[in-house]
């Protein structure tokens, strides 16, 4: 049952601190994700964007600071427990299952019996060429297909944030646009962070946007205003 | 969009197989001329040498799937697998040797037993991974190999000598009812398959596989990994626990070498010469290594173990899908080359299927 005013932030990460093995990889990262909104984590390569992602999952050490998740913190529960609070991650290089078939793809990811069944028209209206492909194995998929299907796995149990890792990497650009169409269309049914390289895909879809760099979180606001600031664009992303 | 298949066309692979199994005794019979009663009163000649050999296949297949359950579908490569087959085999031995407990009270310590291992190398399953766990689980296994060749032992397992003298439920004797054995064998290697089959086929059983294919991706779906990977210790244990119980029952003698690292090899090579995650692969290359021993044995005696190893290691690296693993592989092939055959010479209407 959602208790909180559409408003209000589903996520706040409060200066948290992270390690991966012994390295000090987020040193103070901070920022809030509105109920409903698509946000941007922008920076460079090697910045701490999908570490971030990481650390609320707590697939990385958080040694300081704060996750809290509707209302409750987040942090210090295992991975699994993070994903059934209802967080879905679609991680980058298009983590799909190989050996499984894409409706077996799909079926795993169900928290509750019936959980695709309910859901299987939305989602092969999002994915047509999923349905097409029902029966076909992981690796029997195009690129573009295995992203698809990497983000329809996320859709099938009720994910109320959505957490997705350079969607459009390595992806043709007519692909590109799909994706872009697609991850709009999840924006109404969820809430999403979304990490990218492509500026433009982060552009088109962000309605905020939190910059990292060197680990810490450096600049935060409306996309809308990133867009018409060149410079900051071109100091902190380093795209003319 | 899969359909509901029938149990018949769904198992009619492993269906025919245990026909085929069941038969083949009356079968050699004929060629002997023993007639078929004479077989089904166990006076068969060939026939129950035969059906010797198959006793010691159905047990190593059921060791085998047990093993690539554990390896092949879920991806924990155990070393010391052997274990829960040892443990067993001694277990039953000592309880109907030494404590006189009949065979239902023998299946009942079993189940414990095989209970018991799993948590044991459960414990460690959330703190090691990959080859750690190789050799801790080797650790343990070894430990108890020691144990049971500890001349302190010598009254309960026989130390190096092996364990002699396990009285035979007379109802499954295999001196005396050869037959019923070889039957009861061959039904529980079915049975089991089934089981795994319908397990690979469970929603757990996607799990598993996942849980091999990418671990972390599992845990980010939501699934407690670790408790997926006790279930299937818990299967395999069992399952390896019952092939134990029925090598004690067949064999003479339980010999130690069932409780060093050479018999998980076994179990290991069963599982890529007959294709790893296959299952069927494990009853396939149960039957290679069975009769590449024995032919190799009767052909160059001493220096079989030798050739037998070099076989395997031509075999593994010049057939890496395993002998099912290749045929599906090759299955798929043709079939890829019938289509590219019908579009090529225009006879896609032809073989069209009726609306």
């Amino acid at each position: 049952m959602n208790l909180t005013s559409p408003n209000e932030s589903i996520l706040k990460v409060q200066e948290i601190q992270s390690y991966i093995s012994h390295y000090h990889i987020l040193e103070e990262v901070t920022f809030e994700v509105p109920r409903g909104s698509i946000v941007a984590l922008l920076g460079r390569n090697g910045a701490g964007k999908t570490t971030t992602l990481k650390s609320i999952l707590n697939l990385v050490t958080v040694k300081e600071g704060e996750i809290i998740f509707e209302g409750r913190p987040i942090q210090g529960l295992t991975p699994y427990e993070v994903a059934q609070r209802g967080i879905g991650f679609v991680p980058e290089h298009r983590a799909v299952f190989r050996d499984l078939s894409v409706e077996e793809n799909l079926r795993i990811a169900e928290r509750k019996k019936g959980d695709f069944d309910k859901k299987r028209e939305m989602i092969f209206e999002l994915f047509p060429d999923l349905k097409k492909f029902i029966n076909l194995r992981g690796t029997e998929l195009s690129g573009g297909q295995q992203q698809m299907l990497a983000i329809a796995r996320a859709l099938v149990p009720d994910n109320r944030l959505l957490l997705i890792d350079e969607p459009s990497e390595g992806l043709a650009p007519v692909v590109i646009e799909q994706m872009i169409e697609v991850i709009a269309e999840l924006a109404k049914k969820s809430t999403v962070i979304l990490v990218d390289q492509n500026f433009l895909v982060t552009s088109k879809l962000a309605h905020q946007y939190v910059i990292i760099e060197e680990g810490k979180s450096v600049d935060r606001g409306e996309m809308a205003e990133l867009i018409g600031d060149q410079a900051k664009i071109h100091r902190y992303l380093g795209v003319a | 969009m899969k359909t509901k298949q029938s149990f018949l066309s769904r198992y009619k692979g492993i269906l025919i197989f245990f026909a085929v199994m069941l038969l083949l005794p009356f079968v050699i019979g004929l060629f002997e001329g023993s007639n078929p009663l004479e077989v089904w009163n166990n006076q068969g000649r060939f026939s129950k040498y035969l059906e010797g050999i198959g006793i010691e296949i159905f047990i190593l297949a059921i060791f085998a799937l047990s093993y690539d359950l554990l390896f092949g579908i879920t991806g924990l490569m155990s070393f010391g697998h052997t274990m829960f087959f040892a443990v067993a085999a001694y277990a039953t031995g000592i309880s109907l040797k030494t404590l006189g407990l009949p065979l239902w009270q023998v299946l009942l310590i079993i189940v414990g037993t095989s209970i018991v291992q799993a948590l044991l190398f459960s414990i460690v399953l959330p703190r090691v991974k990959g080859v750690t766990f190789t050799m801790v689980t080797l650790g343990l296994a070894s430990m108890f190999h020691i144990i049971v060749m500890s001349s302190d032992m010598i009254k309960l397992t026989g130390a190096d000598v092996g364990l002699q003298g396990v009285p035979k439920p007379a109802f499954i004797d295999p001196s005396i009812e050869r037959l019923r054995f070889y039957v009861v064998a061959l039904l529980i290697l079915v049975l089991v398959y089934i089981f795994y089959r319908r397990f690979i086929d469970s929603p757990t059983g996607r799990v598993s596989i996942a849980i091999r294919e990418n671990e972390s991706r599992a845990k980010m779906l939501g699934y407690n990994t670790t408790a997926f990977k006790v279930v299937v210790m818990l299967i395999a244990s069992f399952t390896a626990s019952i092939a134990g119980v029925l090598h004690t029952l067949y064999q003479p003698i339980v010999s130690p070498t069932i409780a060093d690292l050479g018999y998980t090899v076994t179990g290991l090579l069963i599982v890529l010469i007959g294709g790893i995650a296959t299952l069927s692969g494990s009853i396939v290359g149960a039957f290679v290594i069975k009769i590449l021993d024995l032919g190799l044995r009767g052909i160059m005696k001493d220096s079989a173990p030798l050739v037998t190893g070099i076989v395997y290691v031509v075999f593994v690296l010049f057939v890496p899908y395993g002998i099912v693993g290749s045929l599906k592989l090759g299955g798929l092939r043709i079939k890829e080359g019938w289509q590219m055959l019908i579009e090529r010479f225009g006879l896609k209407k032809l073989f069209e299927k009726k609306k």
